[in-house]
């Protein structure tokens, strides 16, 4: 006989049948019929109905049938809450078992079973299992205490166990600790501010113990919790670490991992001089390379923490490069994460090992690895200098095989390697040009084109080569597209005689025939900066290009720390702090590296450009935001710049074509007259910020209109402004430039309403690299949020989302943020919310302060701006006279409030329209005595009314204002608002 | 923290579901299999993850075993406990398979639930669990030609199981129990080899990764020794080490059942060359036809030998077909279009010799550059008897003396893992 009948199908009546088996009096059929039963459940069936007579089956001395009958009990007390009771009594009784087996049992069932009202019943069992004098039953509690806080936290605070638990640290059996420390390291999780684990150097102390003594997975949950102390000093920090590290050549590779995460966090806080960090830098390699030899599964998982550590410390792994070679029966993600820890390695010390590996790779069948190894081999040109000769000489081997996989990747990098070593390699050209016809991939075909662009001085032919292109144009994709458009102006600058028919052909194609505004707004500047002042265009097309970075692919330095304190876990694989991909608050407690003891917080562990990016201060732009919305909106005061004005009339004009799409064709018509485009005496700036697509491949080529037209006018604005630029690209630059852009679009804006400059409501500083900013508008009746999302980081951003508070006036977002496509590193994109005034309610101090969150696939950011209350104001604010007149006297005069507006040189009518255009209406004027009295309405989204009275006096700037509402905490808002109108 | 375990069959039926913290429903199990079936080969499939919930499996003797968590846990923690489990329900019940599992789900219940408590797993020491098992195994059949799980021993999937009975080892540990008298020992050498050759007949890279494996039917205690030299090595928790530096003796007292005590590596320098060595000539003739004549020598000792080897050569794109001289008739070769390749079988292959093959290849179109586009040829062997390290269980020795009568094994092999000659 076996188990297997019980897996056979329902039958009719099988609950009947199992229940006349239950009431058997043998206790073989009892627990034959259990078996079926809980069989029945594995399967998914619903066999609750037995509840009653499993429950009957539990008072036995059979151990073999009571555990069954537990299993069925965790399955389905929740559904029958009542019943559960009927089996306390059994509970409570089996933890007084003289057996500790079953003392365990029933107090780790007991816990299982989530019903609120068995919590009262469990608490006097578990409080003497706690106490119990076996180790094992002590142990089973330990965890209880977590299941019990889980389902009612409060009744574990009153009834103290925490205490028991904590006292449970000190127990004697190393298994009880571990499982202590397991229990409170969870609860403590849930109270991020309590002291739940007080980590003391006694404690920890008595973990150290209990760490040579317990299972190994308790080893996890005590190298775990060690991992969150902060050692006071270097020297305890040596201790740990020399108590640690035997856990390295443990079989099991969870403690492995667990030990190294603590090791590299304690290094840390280790002067880099001392002998001890050099020789726990020798004993973290062997353990890690041995993770490799493991099952694909855990390679994988090793490979991805590998990676981490090697950002942070390569010199670890420095000699073990050939570990990461790949095998050729590794499956292609082991692979993939091989090759990218193997570039990560490469210095000038093994570059001739890698490369020839690299080459083997690239004769491979699987056609993304092949790939992924002619970009390595480009990679490895970058970064290390000595080697890119020989890079190239591969490269150039490789495009001989005439396999067009490959010969389009070796484009590909190898025009990244003209980026980085200009006026080096160029004599490969002629072989790369006799590719051209195979190249079918818009990479390759954009790399190609911008190779012989750049190089068209020496390219006898490359008129020939580009018009081929042209033929297809609209065929081609955007980046293909943009890139011959550069391409195409740059050989006309080069070769002006033979090449006005190509520009002009280009010219119109992107301007006039296409309904990409990228596209178009590149095609308009390249025209525009031809037509009235080639020079400048030659120095602003053909401009130096910042070399590119050495290591494109860096975790953001901040995002690694984090992550390299959650080595080990599923942060590491998938390389995004916990809080991305772990609900609610237990993820949100962002994990810091502790500082080195030694040099403190200033040292910055990678030098270069990455480190660089995060640190520059990016309050910085905003400053030069507001100087130039100043200038566009005030009376442009010259004293700033070195340049005429117009510039920035024309950055704001370009801009305005983007947002008026359908007036392009008009703007079109007067190409005859373009406007004035100085760029005399400030050049030399502008031409130094990249604004060539064929960049390090995270540089996206949409936004390169934007850049070029705030470029221009940047450029022409500040002359006097930043004198060294950024030499690589900088991303709160070119974030600047797009702030820039835009406020020339909200200018140029035909309704002449009054828009701020955008604010940074969020900096990039304290949200991963994301900028967020903004301005609060209102267009025919609708408010609006405009928003630049600004992506500083050295990742995609994606799955935007945003979210606001409850706030005084109910402001929520009418639809959920349009950003549709990822936003890659140094990309800007611009996202108009509107907002509807239906969402729920909250007074709000300020008044008209707004919380927001936003989403992306990194994290979740929160920050706080204010809007101008005028949002508020709606067109029909218009009050009949007569009410208007009734109104003001019904409002008790304790609901009036005065203010003086200083230093307004407007007359009452200048004011009044002015006003107006807010949506604060005048009904009535009255002149008393030379003194001007408006009489004015405006009525709130939410249906408030105020009322005012504006008195201007002839020749007196001091205005005076009464304000009558029957909701006086606006008062103070509106009266700002009057001020921040009238004064503009 | 473990949220859920279950063990599905590879057509997706629940075979065992247990959840441990009330955190998701058992819908998951069919989401869970929706996306591993979906998964496409150079997707990594250890971890998915649906919403907050992250699955994390591992494939053990047909059947899925996944574990389910929703906290930021560590993976390689749930890797090794599922694969511990796996071999834990392999101990207890006799072998891994559907139907072992299926028949034995009380037992199995029984086990998670010592196991792991509220997500936090406690031991998988079988010998401190048998203290708490209650329910016996259910034994599927004992040995059937058409059960071929039962015929791969224990961790290496040998073919040649004269050594010991083949079904000696494939029995639940708590058998053992009633067994009384019979104890038996098998201890195994495992190792796998990775070596790279490059085209000029260079070494570039040897590595060798060994394990021993120690599976136990004995009532109580018992030690062993190894003498070894060994660049990294680790150790099971039940190895004492005392006397392992002095005189390279491991002591052990191995739980009841299978378990890996000593995991090492040696890289570089063998104490013997690597056992195969290609001289490939490889041309065009006039007829636009690809000759690759690829003589392939054995340079294991004379008395040892190669079976299974398994040569494969990547052939240029275009080709079309093959036409073949070998040099003995049990050999045999074919060119399989879907890999690109040329592979060659060799059943038998003595220590000492050399064999031939000339391979003539049709292509319809070759690239302008063939002759890059052959190679690498990559061996798959299988060399029993044989520890490629050279390493070698001097003694095994019970202590204390056990009464009755005890037998021990002890067998070598060394798989390939990934030989590699360039040419």
């Amino acid at each position: 006989m076996t188990d297997s009948k019980y897996f056979t199908t329902t039958k009719k009546g099988e609950i009947f049948e199992l229940k006349a088996e239950l009431n058997s009096d043998k206790k073989e059929k009892k627990k034959e019929a259990v078996k079926k039963v809980i069989a029945s459940m594995t399967v998914g069936k619903d066999v609750s109905a037995l509840f009653p007579d499993v429950v009957n089956c539990m008072q036995t001395d059979n151990l073999e049938l009571k555990k069954l009958v537990y299993l069925y009990l965790m399955n389905y007390a929740k559904s029958q809450p009542d019943m559960a009771i009927m089996a306390v009594n059994t509970f409570v009784k089996d933890c007084e078992d003289p057996n500790p087996l079953i003392r365990a049992l029933a107090v780790r069932t007991m816990g299982c079973i989530r019903v609120d009202k068995i919590t009262e019943y469990l608490c006097e069992p578990l409080r003497k299992c706690l106490k119990d004098e076996d180790p094992y039953v002590r142990k089973t509690a330990a965890v209880c205490v977590a299941k019990l806080h889980d389902i009612n936290a409060q009744l574990v605070e009153d009834q103290g166990f925490l205490d028991t638990l904590k006292d449970l640290i000190s127990d004697s059996n190393p298994m009880v600790v571990a499982n202590a420390v397991a229990a409170l390291s969870e609860i403590a999780e849930s109270h991020p501010n309590s002291n739940l684990l007080d980590l003391n150097p006694q404690t920890i102390n008595k973990l150290l113990t209990a760490l040579n003594e317990c299972t190994e997975w308790g080893q996890i949950f005590i190298l775990d919790c060690l991992a969150n102390y902060t050692p006071r000093d270097d020297r305890e920090s040596q201790s740990i670490c020399e108590r640690v590290t035997p856990r390295l050549s443990h079989a099991n590779s969870a403690v492995v991992l667990s030990a190294v995460k603590v090791l590299m966090k304690f290094m840390e806080m280790l002067p880099k001089d001392l002998d001890y960090y050099g020789t726990l830098l020798k004993k973290l390699a062997p353990p890690l390379v041995t993770l490799l030899s493991a099952e694909p599964e855990l390679q994988y998982v090793a490979l991805r923490n590998i990676n981490l550590i090697v950002q942070r410390r390569p010199e670890i792994l420095k000699h073990e490069m050939k570990v990461f070679f790949v095998k050729y029966n590794d499956p292609i993600y082991v692979k993939l994460e091989k090759l990218d820890i193997m570039i990560r390695l490469a210095s000038q010390a093994n570059i001739a090992q890698v490369l020839a590996e690299l080459k083997e790779y690239a004769t491979e069948v699987d056609v993304d690895f092949v790939r992924k190894a002619v970009r390595a081999i480009g990679r490895c040109a970058i970064k290390v200098e000595q080697s890119a000769e020989r890079c190239v000489s591969t490269l150039l081997d490789l495009i001989q095989t005439k396999v067009n996989y490959v010969v389009q990747e070796a484009i590909v990098v190898i025009k990244d390697i003209f980026r980085k070593y200009p006026n080096k390699y160029e004599s490969v050209i002629a072989t790369l040009c006799e590719n051209l016809d195979s190249l079918d991939e818009p990479e390759a075909r954009a790399a190609m084109i911008w190779i012989v662009g750049e190089y068209a001085e020496r390219i006898d032919n490359a008129d020939e080569l580009l018009e081929s292109f042209l033929e297809g144009f609209h065929d081609e994709s955007t980046q293909v597209q943009l890139q011959l458009l550069t391409a195409i102006v740059k050989l006309f600058l080069k070769k002006p005689t033979e090449t006005q028919e190509l520009v002009q052909q280009v010219l119109s194609l992107a301007t006039q025939d296409s309904d990409n505004p990228d596209l178009r707004d590149r095609g308009y500047i390249y025209w525009r900066l031809l037509s009235t002042d080639p020079v400048a265009a030659k120095e602003v097309v053909l401009a130096e290009k910042p070399l590119i970075s050495e290591e494109t692919d860096l975790i953001e330095p901040t995002l690694l720390e984090e992550l390299i304190c959650h080595i080990g876990t599923l942060a590491s694989v998938y390389h995004k702090p916990p809080s991305a991909f772990v609900e609610g608050s237990r993820g949100v407690q962002h994990k810091r590296l502790p500082g080195s003891a030694g040099s403190g917080e200033s040292e910055s562990p990678d030098p270069g450009s990455a480190a660089g990016v995060t640190e520059a201060p990016p309050a910085v732009i905003p400053s030069q935001g507001d100087l130039l919305g100043d200038l566009l909106n005030l009376d442009l005061t010259p004293t700033t710049t070195t340049g005429p004005p117009p510039p920035a009339s024309s950055g704001m004009q370009m801009g305005a074509m983007d947002l008026l799409g359908g007036g392009l064709d008009s703007l079109m018509g007067d190409e005859s007259e373009p406007p004035p485009i100085p760029l005399r005496t400030d050049t030399r700036q502008s031409p130094r910020l990249p604004h060539q697509s064929p960049s390090p491949p995270d540089y996206s080529p949409t936004e390169l209109g934007g850049d070029i037209g705030g470029n221009s006018a940047m450029g022409a604005a500040f002359g006097a402004a930043p004198a060294s630029m950024p030499t690589s690209f900088n991303a709160p630059v070119s974030g600047g430039l797009d702030d820039l852009f835009d406020l020339g679009g909200g200018v140029g804006m035909p309704m002449g309403a009054l828009n701020p400059p955008k604010a940074v409501w969020l900096p990039a500083m304290k949200a991963k690299g994301l900028e967020i900013s903004g301005v609060f508008v209102r267009r025919a009746g609708v408010i609006q949020m405009e928003m630049t999302l600004t992506n500083k980081a050295m990742s995609v951003m994606s799955d935007f989302a945003i979210q606001f508070n409850r706030n005084s006036f109910g402001l929520a977002p009418a639809g959920p943020l349009q950003i549709l496509t990822p936003l890659s590193p140094n990309q800007s994109i611009e996202a108009a919310l509107p907002l509807s005034t239906v969402g729920p309610v909250m007074k709000m101090d300020p008044l008209n302060n707004l919380q927001v969150a936003v989403k992306n696939n990194i994290d979740v950011f929160y920050f706080s701006c204010q809007y101008p209350i005028s949002m508020l104001f709606v067109e029909d604010g218009k009050m009949e006279r007569q009410v208007f007149l009734a109104t003001w006297k019904d409002i008790p005069n304790d609901n009036e409030s005065q203010f003086q507006i200083k230093d307004c040189h407007l007359n009452s009518e200048a004011a009044s329209n002015k006003l107006q255009s807010s949506n604060i209406f005048t009904i009535a004027k009255r002149t008393v005595e030379g003194q001007d009295m408006l009489y004015q309405s405006m009525k709130l989204a939410n249906g408030i009314w105020v009322l005012a009275e504006l008195r201007v006096q002839a020749g007196n700037p001091n205005y005076t204002i009464s304000l009558k509402c029957r909701a006086p905490e606006v008062s103070q808002s509106v009266f700002q608002n009057y001020e921040a109108v009238l004064k503009n | 923290m473990i949220s859920q375990v279950f063990i599905l069959s590879s057509q997706g039926d629940h075979l065992i579901y247990k959840d441990f913290r009330g955190e998701a429903g058992s819908d998951v199990v069919g989401v869970f299999y929706e996306k591993v079936t979906a998964l496409t080969g150079d997707q990594p499939p250890v971890v998915m993850s649906r919403g907050d919930l992250h699955f994390v499996h591992v494939r053990q003797g047909g059947l899925y075993w996944v574990a389910t968590t929703t906290a930021d846990s560590s993976p390689f923690t749930v890797i090794e406990f599922l694969n511990r489990l796996a071999a834990l329900v392999k101990d207890y019940c006799g072998s891994l398979s559907e139907k072992s599992v299926q028949v034995n789900f009380a037992l199995i219940y029984e086990l998670l639930d010592e196991v792991v408590d509220y997500g936090y797993i406690q031991t998988t020491s079988s010998d401190v669990l048998k203290n708490f098992i209650q329910t016996e195994a259910v034994c599927s059949k004992p040995f059937s030609l058409f059960d071929l799980t039962n015929v791969g021993l224990f961790g290496a999937e040998t073919q040649q199981s004269k050594v010991a009975p083949s079904s000696a080892a494939t029995r639940p540990v708590q058998s053992s129990r009633e067994q009384g008298g019979k104890s038996e020992i098998f201890v195994d050498v495992i190792e796998r080899m990775s070596v790279v050759i490059g085209s000029d007949g260079v070494v570039m890279k040897t590595d060798v990764e060994g394990e021993i494996r120690v599976k136990c039917f004995m009532p109580s205690c018992s030690g062993y020794g190894a003498s070894v030299r060994v660049d990294e090595c680790s150790f099971h928790e039940a190895v004492r080490l005392d006397e392992f530096n002095s005189s390279r003796i491991l002591r052990l007292c191995p739980s009841q059942g299978e378990q890996t005590v000593m995991q090492y590596q040696l890289s570089d320098e063998l104490p013997s060359a690597p056992p195969f060595r290609l001289h490939p000539t490889i041309e065009r003739d006039s007829g636009g036809r690809l000759l690759m004549y690829l003589k392939l020598r054995c340079d294991l000792p004379p008395k040892s030998a190669a079976i299974n080897v398994c040569v494969t050569v990547p052939v240029p794109r275009g080709s079309v077909s093959v036409s073949q001289e070998l040099s003995s008739p049990d050999q045999s070769a074919e060119l399989k279009l879907q890999s690109r390749a040329i592979e060659w079988n060799i059943p038998r292959f003595a220590g000492g010799t050399q064999l031939s093959a000339l391979f003539k290849l049709d292509a319809s179109a070759l690239g302008p550059a063939p002759l890059l586009e052959v190679g690498p040829v990559v061996l798959a062997f299988e060399l029993p008897q044989l520890a490629v390290t050279g390493l070698q269980i001097r003694f095994l020795r019970l202590s204390p003396v056990q009464p009755g009568p005890s037998q021990r094994w002890i067998r070598y092999v060394t798989h390939s893992d990934s030989y590699v000659i360039r040419v």
